[in-house]
């Protein structure tokens, strides 16, 4: 099965239709979406600007790591269920979008990176946890996160345009 | 009773003038957004703090302290973006609910936020009651959240 059919078929979907028909559905759903993914993102902005030794510099690196991943990953999982929703109601239109795909593809980019930073730079922190800039790994991990989840803010927004929309 | 202001800032054709693509206006909205993720950040690991939870081993005060530049200019970012979006849509503004709304809950927010949460935020973690503190947190979350919601609303619900 192409991931087209997958989309066609989810498309058919008596719930699926009644999203999309439901006049508040999208409204009150984007909404949720769009909140529960700043709350996300702005978690996430902190601590890379941590990261880059821009902002709590007295604080430990692995605090503000630690102390904030379970928010981060509640908001996430809020952002992802609305988003995964909003989706199914539409699974034809978002198909067809550029910017859609550009941000699945940046979000798949940011989790990657952050998984590298922690198989790699972060497994050494303890020798500078608490250094007010932290070595470059942490740094460039900081940085790319910060443009990549600016990307997945910006392009998410710019789905909702019928720019690039094909078929 | 503002009508007539609101007329006269669509009547300078702001958005058809300078952007009759909407390219300039998607973004403006999308560095709205940016700024807000910014804000947002900033207010809510103070408000994590002052609940007891986020970063609680580093002082309150030092984390609102080390938060405030980003809060003090993730609004004024919001607020420069926020303020050309009026300007190009005065009319779809004026009769919007949510805008007038988030308007309101803005001002109140802020005070809120610049005096009473400020003030419990600097004070030694001795001299308040805890639940003085969650309430503190609790209310700028609700309130800042709401600003949010309003304002997406707007573009959706008009």
């Amino acid at each position: 099965m192409t991931l087209l059919s997958w989309f066609e078929w989810v498309d058919a979907f008596p719930t699926s239709i009644a999203i999309r028909e439901s006049i508040y559905g999208y409204p009150y759903l984007l909404t949720a979406h769009a909140v529960s993914m700043a709350l996300f993102a702005g978690l996430i902005v902190m601590m890379d600007l941590r990261l880059l030794g821009f902002a709590y510099r007295r604080t430990p690196l692995s605090q503000v790591q630690q102390r904030l991943f379970p928010w981060q990953m509640s908001t996430m999982v809020l952002a992802s269920l609305t988003g995964l929703v909003l989706l199914y109601g539409q699974p034809m239109r978002y198909y067809g979008k550029a910017f859609f795909w550009i941000k699945m593809a940046l979000m798949v980019a940011a989790g990657v990176n952050a998984l590298a930073f922690h198989r790699t730079t972060y497994r050494s922190v303890a020798a500078w946890d608490s250094d007010a800039v932290a070595p470059l790994g942490a740094r460039v991990a900081g940085a790319f996160s910060l443009v990549l989840w600016a990307g997945v803010v910006a392009f998410g927004r710019l789905t909702a345009y019928n720019w690039f929309t094909y078929q | 009773m503002l009508l007539p202001f609101f007329q006269w800032i669509e009547s300078l054709g702001f958005s058809a003038s300078i952007d009759p693509s909407g390219y300039v206006t998607a973004a403006v909205n999308v560095m709205h957004l940016l700024a807000l993720t910014v804000f947002v950040g900033a207010l809510l690991v103070v408000d994590l703090r002052l609940l007891g939870r986020g970063m609680k081993q580093q002082p309150l005060a030092e984390v609102a302290r080390d938060a405030q530049p980003w809060l003090i200019g993730g609004f004024l970012a919001m607020l420069s973006t926020g303020v050309p979006q009026i300007l190009a849509t005065p009319i779809k503004e004026y009769y919007s609910p949510h805008f007038w709304l988030k308007m309101e809950v803005i001002l109140v927010a802020l005070i809120f936020t610049f005096t009473v949460r400020r003030m419990i935020a600097q004070a030694g973690e001795g001299r308040v009651a805890p639940v003085w503190r969650k309430l503190v947190a609790l209310v700028s979350i609700g309130m800042w959240t709401t600003v949010a919601t309003a304002g997406r609303l707007i573009g959706l619900m008009s």
